[in-house]
This record gives structure tokens, sequence and C-alpha cells, in this order.
């Protein structure tokens, strides 16, 4: 291994990159410019489906009574889900914001109120934290539902009441959500680009002729480009978390996971790159061709609004996006502390990062037929 | 260093002595007869590099066939051609770029298919088209090329010896076409090599920076580097070629020093008479076999085979009286050598 090369050509690399305002644009400004503009946005607004869970432990007539008023509000969608379920864990996988468990005393309360004026039932209301918005406004059609389902009961007496719960213990918030989802974004773009640049651009200009004719290795040239890749996912990464910190108050954990799923990450588009710049020869339609890949990935993967927003269809197509798997891992990392979905989702994104490197490697060559 | 020198007159065999680029004049101890011995170090035997039976095919098309030449030491061989005539892939094949189909290729007696990670760092290349990393200066951009051989030139001297020393701290994408080119030919040599391949190092640029380009080239010939250079300009391999070789869709048509070649291809030179009677002229010469043509009102033109003829025809025109204001002498170039070989113009082919 020539070592003083591939300090050479990381010197190099960075020097290229600090002078091209473009490069520097798109891997630094661009993820912080659209953390700030959807920040804003998803902020503000909310999910226009207002669904709501409900998971009914009464047997009784008044709970039937409760759910068919609650039914009859048309911006509220509900779904009832089994009694044997976890609630806040159906909500997590199934993307549900909003849920409402109706306790297995609530009949027999309603029943006994008139004797017993000090009974009351509480239902819980679950929220995701991260999309506020849309829990709040389920929140006051349901509050007030049963405002006035205790005005008909008893004349205003609180029969039964709301606690909120929400279902991951911390307050996150849409940009937690987001800057994951920007981390995989931001290396899948900077990897993919970088690598198309190297194999038509530097082939075009007889840069990978002039360097088969010099005493270095393609491993060499490779490991050296990759370790310089390594160093702009990091930068990228540490400059999105510190900005989404300073502005947005981030929570996020930063866990041995989160690394190894940027090198696995920085690996599996470099390959991917390799193998479309050598397929690909010209620098234009690699161009084109890099963009037909990352912009599909970027939306159907879940970079922007989560993934269970999208027609069943489109899951499905996602699902063999490794885009899809480098979000979910980084948020499951980074944001749920899921230790079960991360290792999971990390196994999908370094079986792809082996499979897209290994390939990227054997299909670049420098030598010509 | 010594040299053999054996007399033209009485065949007197006796050494002289002197130092690499001395001519020296010498009279012969035994007749006295007065001579020149050169001391040439760039001029060897030893080949730097040696082609046989050179073949590369792709599917049906034969794009190098069977071709065979020697490029000595501390000369500059000249691969002339027009575009596609298979000078870059044979130059590619030289450079281990590209698998030959068939034929042998040695750099200094080493087989470059097995040795060519040796070979690398006696080598410096400058491939076509070639465009160095557009954001590092001129400096940066020798210093990291260099960092890849064992054996480094001084990045100083190289700039120096370039003319680069005004533009050394600008970028790549900054420079002129020409300067390109020498940031190219620089490059080729942060490695000290013993031999510097130049493909097409001048197409595309202006008359000025091609002119700065050869300067370079000549300056490397200078300082006993062996250069490879292929071209479809003929006067490049004109001006700079010890040897040259013109290649003509795949096959090596023609081979040798410049005088070689027109003298062995060339059909003679032409003798122009100006202010002269043809008629007078076509009595005098057509007789001892010479060519006569009228050019205009006035001047005649001779074709000669031989330099000797000259002096042939004009005692004829002496002795027949014949008068005229002025002669000139046109030697055939390449570009006329090649159209006799292949019936084509070279340029032509090119465009």
């Amino acid at each position: 291994m020539n070592f003083r090369f591939i300090i050479a050509d990381v010197k190099a690399n960075f020097k290229q990159w600090i002078r091209s305002k473009g490069t520097v644009f798109w891997t630094l400004l661009f993820p912080i410019l659209l953390i700030l503009i959807f920040g804003s946005i998803f902020s503000g607004s909310g999910d226009t489906s207002y669904s709501l869970i409900i998971q009914n432990m009464d047997d009784t007539v008044h709970s039937s009574m409760f759910l068919d008023q609650l039914e009859n509000i048309s911006m509220i969608k509900i779904e009832e889900i089994d009694r044997s379920e976890n609630i806040s864990l159906y909500m997590q996988e199934h993307g549900y914001a909003s849920g409402l468990r109706i306790p297995s005393d609530f009949g027999e309360s309603i029943q006994q109120s008139p004797m017993n004026s000090s009974l009351s039932s509480l239902l819980t209301f679950y929220v995701d934290p991260s999309q506020q918005t849309t829990t709040s406004i389920v929140q006051t059609i349901v509050s007030s539902t049963l405002q006035e389902y205790n005005l008909a009961l008893s004349g205003g007496r609180h029969v039964v009441s709301l606690q909120q719960e929400e279902i991951i213990a911390n307050d996150f918030s849409f940009i937690d959500y987001f800057v994951p989802g920007m981390i995989g974004f931001t290396i899948m773009t900077s990897c993919i680009y970088g690598s198309i640049e190297r194999n038509t651009k530097f082939r075009k200009d007889g840069i990978l002729r002039k360097m088969q004719t010099m005493p270095v290795s393609q491993m060499d040239w490779i490991l050296a480009k990759m370790l310089f890749m390594l160093f702009l996912s990091f930068l990228s990464t540490s400059v999105i978390l510190l900005f989404g910190l300073v502005v947005w108050g981030l929570q996020i954990h930063i866990t041995i996971f989160s690394i190894l799923i940027i090198i696995a990450t920085s690996l599996l588009f470099s390959g991917m790159g390799m193998i479309i710049g050598r397929f690909v020869k010209e620098e234009e339609t690699a161009d084109m061709a890099g963009g037909a890949i990352t912009f599909p990935m970027m939306f159907l993967s879940g970079t922007f609004f989560p993934f269970e927003q999208m027609p069943s269809y489109l899951q499905v197509i996602a699902q063999g996006l490794p885009l899809y798997y480098v979000n979910e891992a980084l948020r499951n990392t980074m944001i749920y502390a899921d230790m079960d979905k991360t290792i999971y989702f990390t196994a999908f994104v370094l079986l792809f990062a082996v499979v897209f490197f290994i390939v990227g490697v054997m299909v670049t060559k420098w030598k010509e037929d | 260093m010594q040299k053999q020198v054996k007399c033209p007159s009485c065949t007197h065999v006796f050494s002289v002595s002197g130092n690499s680029g001395d001519i020296k004049k010498i009279n012969c101890p035994q007749c006295n007869t007065f001579g020149k011995v050169s001391f040439s170090t760039k001029r060897s035997i030893t080949p730097a590099i040696e082609v046989r039976q050179l073949r590369k095919e792709y599917g049906s098309l034969t794009a190098v066939n069977n071709i065979s030449f020697t490029v000595k030491k501390g000369e500059v061989f000249a691969f002339l051609g027009p575009n596609g005539a298979g000078k870059t892939t044979t130059v590619e094949m030289i450079e281990s770029i590209r698998k030959p189909s068939n034929g042998n290729i040695s750099i200094f007696g080493k087989n470059v298919t097995d040795s060519f990670d040796q070979i690398k760092e006696k080598i410096g290349i400058l491939p076509q088209e070639f465009h160095s990393f557009e954001r590092l200066t001129i400096r940066e951009t020798l210093e990291y090329f260099a960092s890849l051989f064992e054996k480094q030139a001084d990045i100083d001297e190289i700039i120096a010896a370039m003319h680069l020393s005004d533009d050394e701290d600008k970028l790549y994408k900054q420079l002129s076409g020409g300067l390109k080119q020498r940031v190219g030919v620089a490059i080729s040599l942060v490695n000290d090599p013993d031999i510097v391949f130049l493909d097409e190092p001048t197409t595309g640029l202006d008359p000025k920076a091609r002119r700065e380009v050869w300067d370079v080239i000549a300056r490397l010939r200078n300082k006993g580097k062996t250069v490879f250079l292929t071209t479809h300009y003929m006067e490049e391999a004109e001006y700079l070629a010890d040897h040259i070789a013109i290649i003509h869709k795949g096959s090596i048509i023609a081979e040798g020093t410049l005088d070689e070649l027109i003298n062995k291809h060339g059909k003679g030179s032409i003798l122009k008479f100006t202010k002269c009677d043809v008629n007078l002229v076509k009595n005098a010469l057509e007789s001892f076999g010479y060519h006569v043509k009228k050019a205009n009102n006035h001047d005649v033109l001779v074709s000669i085979q031989y330099k000797d003829q000259i002096l042939e025809v004009l005692s004829l025109l002496r002795k027949n009286a014949i008068n005229y204001d002025n002669i000139d002498i046109h030697r055939p170039n390449l570009e006329e050598l090649f159209l006799q070989l292949t019936g084509a113009r070279l340029q032509e082919e090119s465009a």
C-alpha cells in the first residue's frame, strides 16, 4: 500500500474540494438550506388525514356510543385495533400520530356515575410528538367530543376525562425526524456524484490513463478516494447536526451505530457511483443517470416525509431502495434509540454496502480494451 | 571518452579522445588529412524501446498491423500519421494501457508485459488530450504527481526549465492551452524519467503555443532524454525528430531520419531557374535524361534525383551558355512524401 500517495491524494482532494464553491454548497450549505426550509414548513403544518387509532378495552354500549359520536366527525378517520396490541408500538410501527385508549371501566363508570359522583374514567390519548400540529388538532376534537359526552351524561361533571401520553419518551419534533434523512441524502449525493466524477471526467481528461502508467495501484487510488469521501461524509454530518442543534434545538443520540452507518453509507453510494461511472461513460449522461437514481430514491425513501404516508405500492418499492434502510437505521439509532430496529436496518445497510462496494471496485477498470 | 577513427584517404586507424558533445578538428597522423570527429552523448546503439510484430485487433478491425521499430536512447522518435492511423493505440500498448493482440514490446530490454511496474519509475507520460486537476496550482500538481514516485526530480528545477515560474501559483483551470500542455510535459518529468512519451502534445494549440511546446521538447533532447512523440503535424516531426516512422492504416509505411526518408521515398528535388528560356534548357538537358518543365513565361523547373546532379545541370547550362537570374532548390517535405506514399494528404486525413 502506497501511504505516501494516499496522504497526498487526500490532501489534493481536500484542496480541490474547498476551492470548488459549487461542491461545498451542495455538500454543506444545500442540506442546511433544506433543513431550514423543510423545518419551517413542517413545523407549522399538519397531517391532513387526521387518523386516530382506537383501542377499546370496554365491552359496554357506552363506549360504542362514544365511538359512534367520534366516527360522525368527518375530519377524523378512525381505525380500531385489537386489545392485545401495544398501542404505542402499533402507532410507531404504522406511523400513526394519534391514538385513544378507552379503559375497561369506561361503561361501568358511566353507569354508576349517578350514584357515585366521585367515579371517573380516564381515557388515554397517545401522541407522536414529532407531529405536534396533527396531534393537537385531533386532541382538540377528541376533547370537545368528550366534553359534549360529559355534558349529556352529567350536566358537565367529568365522568370521563382525558390524559395525554407520548409514544416516544423524548420530546421530538419534525426536525429530529428530518435531520437523519438529510444526513443520508447528503452522503448519498456527495458519494454518488464524487464517484461519477472520478470515473467519467477523470477518464475523459486522461487522468485515469496517466494513473495506470504511474507507480500507484487501482486499490490505493480507490482507498484514497474513499478516505476522502468518508472525511466529507463526517464533515457534512457534523455540520448538519451542529446546525440542527443550534437553530432547531435538535435532540439526537450519537452512537457507535451512527458512525458505522455513516461509513457503510459512504461505501454503499460510492460503490453505486462507481457502477454508474463504469457503464455510463459520457460525463453529462453519467450526471443525468446519477440524478435519475438519487432523486426518486430521495423522495421514495422517507427522507422528507414519513414512509408510511406513501401509497402501499410505493412503500413496496421503497423497501427495495438502500436509502430507505439508511434513513431508518439512522433514525432508529439517532432518534428512537430503538436497538432492535437499529440492528435490523443497519444489517441491511451493511449488506448493501458490501455488495455495492465490491461490485463497484470489480467493475472499475483503468485499463482500456 | 575515446573514439576509433579511420582516415578516409590512407585508411589508417587511430584513436581520438574528447568530451561528450565535443566536435574536434583532427589531422591524420599518417597522411595529415584534415577532418572532424564528434563525440555525442545522446546517440547510442542501445535501444530504449523495441517493438516487434505488434498487433492490435478490435473484432474484425485491425488497428495496428504487425509493426516493428526500434527507438534509440537519447533520440526524439516521431511517430507520424493521420488521426486514426494507429499512433495512440501503439503508444498506449507501449505504455501498458492497452493489451496487444500479439507482439513484443521491451523498454530498456525489459518486457513491458512482465516488468511494467519496474519500468514505470523510468518513464514519463503525457497522454493524448490530458487535463490535470482543475483546482490545483501548477506547483501543487507537480508535487502531487511527484509524490507517487520513489525517485523525484527537483520541482523547482522543472518549473524553471519549463518556464512556468510566473504561473506556478495559478490554478490549472486558469491556464492557457499552451501552458496546460507545458504543465502536462512538466508532469511527465517529475520522476526524472529516461524516456518521455508525448502523445499529440500540440494538437489544438495555436502556432505560438505550439512553438513553446516544441522548445520544451528540444530542451528534453538536449538533456539527453529519449522522447517518443506521436504527431500528425509533419512540420513538428521535421523540426524535432531524429528518427521518424510514418504510420498509415495501422502499418508503418516508411521509417528513417528525415534525410533518409526523403532520399529513399521522395522523388528527388526540383531546381527552379528564374528568367530563363525553357526551350534552350530543354535542348541542353533532356538528352541527358532530365525532365524539364515550364513553370510560367520565364521560369523553368528541372527534376533531379541526387545532389550530385545539381553540379551536372549547372555545368550543362554553362556549357550551352544559357543565362538565368536565380536558382531555387526545392526539397520535398514529409507532406509531399506522405502524398507520394499513400495518395492522400496528411493534413486532410487528420482533419
